[in-house]
């Protein structure tokens, strides 16, 4: 154990630059990681926990005179209170207390001692001063540096005592490049012609061509996808789709034309607030869109409101900052000079937003944008106006009077009637199961019970699903009687019997009415049809017709079935709502009677199906109703029983203005309401073409609070907008909101924000930041490993006008990138991680380039840029193990077809709670969050994905159809070929020869079973060339897939 | 402990499924170390904290939250208060969903089901769990579990992560990261989802529930699924024999040794075990998957449903096999017991598909000797309100989402059989005595395993958290 503790001390130690014995101590690197991580959390910045008044984050704490002795005294350790108590032999005495689970080693211990020592001197954090532009250091091998980057890492190495590598191959050197910069493995033809170009600015020329191709644009986009949580669905709960593409889209374009760093950091943060912003302005707004968004049934708006609100500021002060505000959200700051103070100040700029707390539930949330054509704008507009226009002739103000007048007229003339002629069963479900035809057939409920609610004519009855109603021996019909039934329902489910008179004991002889299963239909409803059966025997015997049209559940429909007596189908007419529906015969056989003695009913699950929903007005007639008198019980005696009586509930008022508009007002004021309705349908559907994407903006200010604990529903003091009291103040003209911040960010004296972005792109390269948190500046990340290479990197991206390329460039063009990552026992052993840089870091690819890679390297990658977001092959169930339902969208997986399945990762389709889990096994993240740091594992789950997902199966053998087409004859020459295609270079002979091996006894198999070999070369959607024999090109595959699964393959070398 | 710890970590375990890439590899340093230290298969060197009384835990989660009033906690008195209003010195002002916030009247709904006095103790159990009643003598019930969150999506992430919002480590992934596999030709943490028995509509679930969250992501749970491959992309494509696949990875390893010598990149060596390690998975998960060498008797003990693939009977069933393996924590998901409305009929079929699995998994650990080393740990992610959402009926009735108390069971390695811990008031709404907080039952559940809940810390974003975050007391009374 104690081994494994000086192992691990010697780590930390090269990280941070090496403090040993014989070099002056560095406060900042050697000392405040050690204070932070151990001495703040009970001594440092948070007020409400600091223990006995004494803190150790600032310099007057430190080295305050206390009673017992001052804390620190420069040059004596013995006399310091803080060396007295770390080294302390008693248990009671010594610091950090026992369990507090940051025990000192003793090395830290003596690092403390000798600080002391040394003068105990004390600087201020370093992130939190402005970077400046440090002298170029002088090395010794003055021929190495191509750039200033190389100075730094270069005098760094010869101060331990380590020299550079050599530059690495140049077919090494331009996949590296190739896939840095472009996410993409380079041609076979762009590495012939990069080893053949012997000027001495080929390299520099393969750069430019990178840098100003889309593909780059797409790369850096990547990054910035994990940074801005960017996904396709929202997360909480039932996490259905959004449409945030546009954001993705812009972001590529705005990569692609090169838009300097602080323009970028504008519009995203603050685009709206910019003086007539463009719609491309507005749209980067979305950054800070991308969060979570919840619609819970039962969930509390404001408590995800201040959710929203949170991650707003964890990601702008992770992205921008590198800080970690959201540790001040409950308490303040343990580590990090921020209050919770601070962090609600800063809350207070991302407040405004006009959005719900709980919102989602048809796509995206407002405040959206919508995206439409300058004509589908122009025509919105119109018809926006027109609907307004419209609206006004017939408001409420205006129509009153007439209406009054028309309704006075109409009770005098016509009181509330209906067909009586053949009324031989009538229900009126008026909070009463009387039959009021005369037949006295009351209903009886023998399960469950009936409730009433308002319905089409007066009341309604209510079933709940367990509640069954017998109507007796009503519409005792034989195959010869014609007969009608009629009746509104409002069915809450699907799957539904309405009305049933059916003998199970006599193969179901009898009729009934209903509901299948529903699909689901735009606006999160639910459709199913509506079936009509005769049943003589069940099956073979019967008559079934089902309407054409799907009815929307939820909705009061009236139904009417006339029967004419013939025994036919033809002779069964559907109507919906007072108008004749179209009907498919689903069978035409009855031969027989379907006379029962079994009773009319609603809901016995012993005969058919429950019922849950309404009924209201149910009439059997034993003779057809007319056309008109359908018309009459669909559409106008409902409203003469809602004018029969002069209370009216709300609903029952705009029935009766929409009757009024429909059928009774003046021709004219019926023109213009036909034509309202007919706008508001044109806009709607217009509305469903057009793109949206959700933006910022600034609604009504809300005020801001301190919260308790971080709890909304704790508020206490109220704060305004403002940035944390220990970074460089807004300017005194700038105003407090997003738009001053960005300003105040991409401010020239502000310490952080080119520190924090160059630190990110120096960890895409080479795996790991100069600083290596990439995420925390702050004193519990890990100082830089070369803090004047950072701070030169961070003034030139200034100095340069935050020129994002210019950096790229920079960057790939030093000879500490363009090194070889070929690395001696000896230097791996003394480090390990690379942080020295004596040599370029080697690491797997990420999860979204490991898969373009393969889809490039077959020739299967469609190379297309931005749009809606693509469904590739994923295995089947898994959204659908954990969805909601299916009305909602993003619920079950409709894998794409063509060239949806080839596109960049980048395109796939992001589901948070269910993440693609291809790209998820290779550390993608699930994007809920804020990433600016993968992990990077190594795992079995890997290897499987790699060789049996069917995209890199069907790789493989695209992969294996080039070797055979273009790789010549033999199989030496097949295979040097795709290994080159997969490598960029050739292999040696003793790398072809377990390949060749392999290809000959796969062959020999595979000729012996032409059907596995056809079953392997199926897979993926891709035609396999008929040009190639099945069992060769089986055998191909199986080789292919070995090159596409080498080390070397998915690793950046 | 921290992404930059890992690689020093790394170097003290082989384990194939937690050993991470940030840089040095276990052959490069393996001659600097203590050589008893690669005996552990994965975990962390300094765990577990102390002798552990639990090797394996088993997580039944009941998704959608079941009642407690109809299982668990017998209220006698409800019968007489059926209809009443909920008086406000009981409802206290606390905070209802949005769901019945809106409702004029809150009354009672006493529950339709009958209890019955059980076992030496005498513990009360619902006619609804008929085989989980025989088993109160070896399980501890407790009916005062409390939370913070009032709706699904906050409630099951604060369970399982212990916040109510995501981006935090599940607990099976805390327990992969802390104590490794004692198998390692099967993932350490392992997830089941069964679908609903009852008729409403599931909740959802998240796969940030069995999400690493900032550990590295090979500690995320495995879904092993009933339909398709058991793990993703397990099965060889169609067209492939074994023994293609054989030699293929022979080739692989071949040309990767090759690149290895070359590069000196511990990763490389890494990545050759992997690929053996997945061929070996694609033989261990099947095996684990057939039931075919089960005999009759264990399918009667688990009931008919236990041959159904997908269903929580089979998921316990194969939840005994994963322990009887070394996998150190099974994760099951029951879904559909959000019974807002017609809870009577619901809750009974929930109650038929959950029961008998569930007091069989306990009893066949027992009779194999693995309760002792195994902790079973069943309930929801909350309560169910005792007033009525929607209409109240004789017969039908609907519970909202109830924070405040609800039941849990707790069985086997670590703690006490037969207690029924705490009391809740007679409209079982609020605790009376012996509150247990969501925190103390995770608390509680890393102490069975030796795992010192408040030392067990990783740093991210330049904090130290844990999994209960600053709190989580254990809950003495149950620990044996």
């Amino acid at each position: 154990m104690q081994f494994r503790l000086v192992l691990l001390l010697s780590g930390v130690a090269i990280a941070a630059g090496g403090a040993s014995p014989q070099k002056p101590i560095d406060f900042n690197r050697d000392i405040r990681p050690i204070l932070s991580d151990t001495c703040f959390a009970c001594h440092g910045p948070d007020e409400k926990h600091r223990m006995v008044g004494l803190r150790l984050d600032t310099k007057d704490g430190a080295f305050a005179e206390r009673k017992g002795g001052p804390v620190i005294v420069p040059g004596d350790p013995a006399a310091s209170r803080l060396y007295q108590r770390v080294s302390a032999e008693k248990k009671a005495m010594r610091m950090p207390p026992a369990g507090a689970g940051q025990d000192l080693t003793a090395a830290q211990i003596d690092l403390l001692r000798r600080w002391i020592a040394q003068g105990a001197k004390w600087e201020t954090h370093w992130a939190y001063t402005t970077p400046v532009r440090p002298e170029l250091p002088t090395v010794g091998e003055k021929g190495w540096p191509r750039n200033a980057i190389d100075n730094f890492v270069l005098a760094r190495l010869e101060r331990e005592g380590l020299e550079p590598s050599h530059e690495a191959d140049k077919a090494t050197l331009l996949r590296r490049v190739t896939l840095d910069l472009t996410g993409l493995p380079p041609t076979p033809a762009e590495v012939n012609a990069f080893v053949a170009d012997k000027s001495s600015a080929a390299y520099e020329k393969v750069v430019d061509r990178l840098l100003a191709s889309p593909r780059h644009a797409e790369r850096m986009a990547m990054q910035w996808l994990d940074l801005a949580r960017y996904a396709d669905t929202h997360g909480y709960h039932i996490d259905s789709h959004r449409d945030m593409w546009p954001w993705r889209d812009w972001l590529i374009r705005a990569f692609a034309r090169n838009m300097p760093y602080d323009e970028f950091t504008i519009e995203q943060l603050a685009g709206d607030l910019l003086p007539s912003p463009t719609r491309d302005q507005l749209i980067a707004t979305g950054f800070n869109r991308n969060h979570m968004i919840n619609f819970e049934g039962g969930a509390i708006p404001e408590e995800y409101h201040v959710e929203y609100v949170v991650d707003r500021v964890e990601a702008t002060s992770n992205v921008w900052m590198g800080m970690t505000l959201g540790c001040a959200r409950c308490h303040d700051h343990k580590y990090d000079p921020v209050s919770q103070k601070d962090f609600y100040r800063f809350f207070a700029f991302f407040n405004n937003v006009s959005d719900k707390g709980l919102d989602g539930r048809y796509g995206n949330a407002e405040p959206f944008l919508q995206l439409s054509t300058p004509e589908q704008k122009n025509r919105l507009d119109n018809l926006t106006w027109q609907i307004e226009c419209k609206e006004s002739d017939l408001d409420d103000e205006q129509l009153a009077p007439q209406i009054a007048e028309w309704e006075k007229q109409r009770r005098a003339a016509i009181a509330p009637d209906s067909p009586k002629d053949g009324l031989v069963g009538h229900w009126e479900f008026d909070g009463h199961l009387a039959d009021t035809s005369g037949n006295y057939r009351h209903a009886t409920v023998p399960r469950g019970e009936v409730t009433w609610a308002e319905g089409p004519v007066v009341r309604s009855a209510v079933f709940s699903g367990e509640t069954h109603a017998s109507l007796g021996g009503a519409a005792d019909f034989n195959s010869g009687d014609a007969f009608s039934l009629a009746l509104w329902i409002r069915r809450s489910g699907s799957n539904f019997t309405v009305l049933h008179k059916s003998d199970p004991g006599r193969d179901h002889r009898g009729f009934d009415i209903s509901f299948d299963e529903f699909i689901p239909v735009p606006d999160l409803r639910r459709a199913s049809h509506l079936s009509f059966r005769l049943i003589h025997k069940w099956p073979g015997s019967a008559i079934v017709v089902r309407t054409r049209e799907r009815l929307i559940q939820g909705d009061w429909d009236h139904i009417v079935i006339n029967y004419d007596g013939s025994g036919k189908a033809a002779g069964v007419k559907l109507f919906v709502n007072g108008k004749p529906y179209e009907t498919d015969v689903l069978e035409d056989t009855l031969a027989g009677s379907f006379r029962t003695s079994a009773p009319l009913g609603i809901g016995d699950k012993h005969v058919a199906r429950p019922y849950k929903g309404q009924i209201d007005d149910l009439r059997v007639y034993n003779r057809q109703l007319t056309v008109e008198e359908i018309d009459h019980l669909a559409i106008h005696y409902p409203i003469d029983t809602v004018l029969a009586s002069a209370k009216r509930s709300k609903d029952q008022k705009s029935r009766v203005r929409e009757y009024f508009l429909t059928y009774a007002a003046p021709e004219n004021l019926r023109a213009e309401y036909r034509e309202l309705n007919r706008l508001l349908k044109e806009k709607k559907e217009l509305e469903k073409q057009i793109p949206s994407t959700m933006v910022m903006d600034e609604g009504e200010p809300r005020e801001t609070f301190v919260l308790g604990r971080g709890d909304y529903r704790n508020r206490t003091e109220k704060v305004t907008a403002d940035v944390p009291s220990a970074l460089p103040p807004l300017p005194k003209d700038t105003p407090r909101n997003r738009l001053g911040l960005a300003r105040w960010l991409i401010d020239p004296a502000n310490p952080l924000t080119s520190r924090v972005a160059v630190n990110r792109y120096w960890q895409m390269y080479f795996g790991t930041g100069l600083v290596k948190t990439v995420e925390d500046f702050g004193s519990q990340g890990e100082p830089p490993s070369h803090p004047e290479l950072l701070d030169w990197l961070a003034t030139e991206f200034i100095r340069t006008g935050w020129d994002i390329r210019a950096m790229q460039r920079l960057i790939v063009t030093s000879a500490t990138y363009r090194q070889s990552s070929k690395a001696s026992p000896e230097l791996v052993e003394k480090d390990p991680e690379n942080r020295l840089l004596a040599r370029m870091s080697r690491f797997r690819l990420p999860a979204e380039t490991v898969r373009d890679n393969a889809l490039a390297i077959s020739g299967l990658l469609v190379e297309k840029t931005g749009g809606p977001s693509v469904y590739p092959y994923q295995p089947e169930g898994v959204w659908e193990a954990i969805a909601y339902g299916d009305v909602y969208s993003a619920q079950k997986y409709k894998q794409d077809h063509g060239e949806a399945l080839y596109r960049r990762s980048m395109y796939t389709f992001w589901k948070r709670t269910a993440p693609p889990p291809a790209l998820a096994t290779f550390d993608a993240p699930d994007r809920e969050k804020c990433t600016a740091r993968r992990a990077r594992t190594n795992t079995p789950l890997q290897a499987l994905v790699l060789l049996n997902d069917p995209t890199f199966v069907e790789s493989s053998r695209k992969l294996a159809e080039h070797m055979m087409a273009d790789g010549g004859k033999d199989a030496q020459s097949r295979i040097r070929y795709g290994w080159k295609l997969a490598t960029a270079r050739n292999p040696e002979s003793r790398e072809v020869r377990p390949l060749k091996a392999l290809f000959e006894q796969e062959y020999a198999n595979y000729r012996n079973d032409r059907d596995s070999a056809l079953k392997l070369t199926g897979v993926g959607e891709s035609e396999a060339s008929a040009k190639f024999d099945a069992a060769e090109l089986a055998a191909w595959t199986t080789v292919a897939s070995v090159i596409l699964n080498l080390d070397e393959t998915i690793t950046k070398e | 402990m921290s992404i930059d710890n890992e690689i020093r970590l790394s170097m003290t375990r082989r384990h194939f499924f937690s050993r991470t890439a940030t840089g040095i590899g276990t052959v490069a340093l393996a001659s600097l170390l203590n050589p008893k230290l690669f005996a552990k298969p994965g975990g962390l060197p300094d765990l577990p904290h102390f002798t552990p009384k639990a090797k394996s835990i088993i997580f039944l989660h009941q998704s959608g939250a079941p009642s407690q009033m109809e299982l668990f906690d017998h209220k006698p008195l409800l019968q007489k208060l059926h209809g009443t209003e909920l008086p406000d010195s009981i409802r206290r002002g606390q905070r209802i969903t949005g769901m019945t916030s809106g409702q004029d009247s809150f009354p009672v709904a006493a529950p339709v089901y009958r209890f019955e006095q059980y076992g030496q103790a005498g513990a009360w159990v619902s006619e609804l769990m008929p085989h989980t009643a025989k088993i109160v003598d070896d399980i501890s019930i407790i009916k005062t579990v409390n939370t913070d969150a009032i709706n699904h999506d906050p409630a099951i992430t604060f369970i399982q992560t212990g916040s109510q919002q995501p981006g935090r480590p599940s607990l099976g992934s805390w327990v992969s990261y802390g104590l490794g596999s004692e198998n390692e030709e099967l993932p350490a943490f392992v997830v089941f989802v069964s679908q609903t028995s009852g008729l409403n509509i599931d909740q959802p679930l998240f796969s940030r529930l069995w999400s690493s969250g900032f550990l590295p992501s090979s500690h995320q749970g495995v879904n092993f699924r009933s339909a398709g491959d058991p793990v993703l992309y397990l099965s060889d494509p169609p067209g492939m024999r074994r023994e293609t696949r054989r030699r293929m990875l022979d080739a692989l390893e071949k040309l990767n040794q090759i690149r290895s010598a070359e590069y000196g990149d511990p990763e490389i060596q890494t990545r050759i075990g992997q690929y053996e390690m997945a061929f070996r998975m694609q033989t261990s998960v099947p095996d684990l998957m057939d039931l075919s060498n089960e005999p009759e008797s264990t399918f009667e003990m688990y009931g008919p449903e236990s041959r159904k693939p997908g269903s929580y009977a089979q998921h316990c069933l194969l939840a005994r096999r994963l322990v009887e393996r070394g996998v150190r924590f099974v994760q099951l998901y029951k879904r559909g017991w959000d019974q807002h409305n017609d809870l009577p009929r619901d809750i009974a079929l929930q109650s038929k598909a959950v029961d008998q699995p569930s007091a069989a998994l306990v009893r066949d650990l027992k009779q194999r000797g693995l309760l002792d080393q195994t902790l079973v740990i069943w309930g929801g992610e909350f309560g169910r309100t005792v007033y009525c959402q929607g209409k109240l009926t004789t017969t039908n009735y609907g519970r909202d989402h109830h924070p405040r108390c609800f039941a849990m069971w707790m069985a086997g390695g670590g703690i006490k059989a037969g207690v029924s811990l705490g009391e809740t008031d007679d409209y079982c709404y609020n605790v009376v005595e012996d509150p247990v907080h969501v925190h103390d039952i995770q608390a509680t559940v890393l102490h069975c395993l030796g795992i010192d809940h408040k030392r067990l810390t990783y740093k991210f974003q330049g904090r130290h958290f844990r999994l209960t975050d600053v709190h989580g007391e254990l809950i003495k009374k149950i620990l044996a």
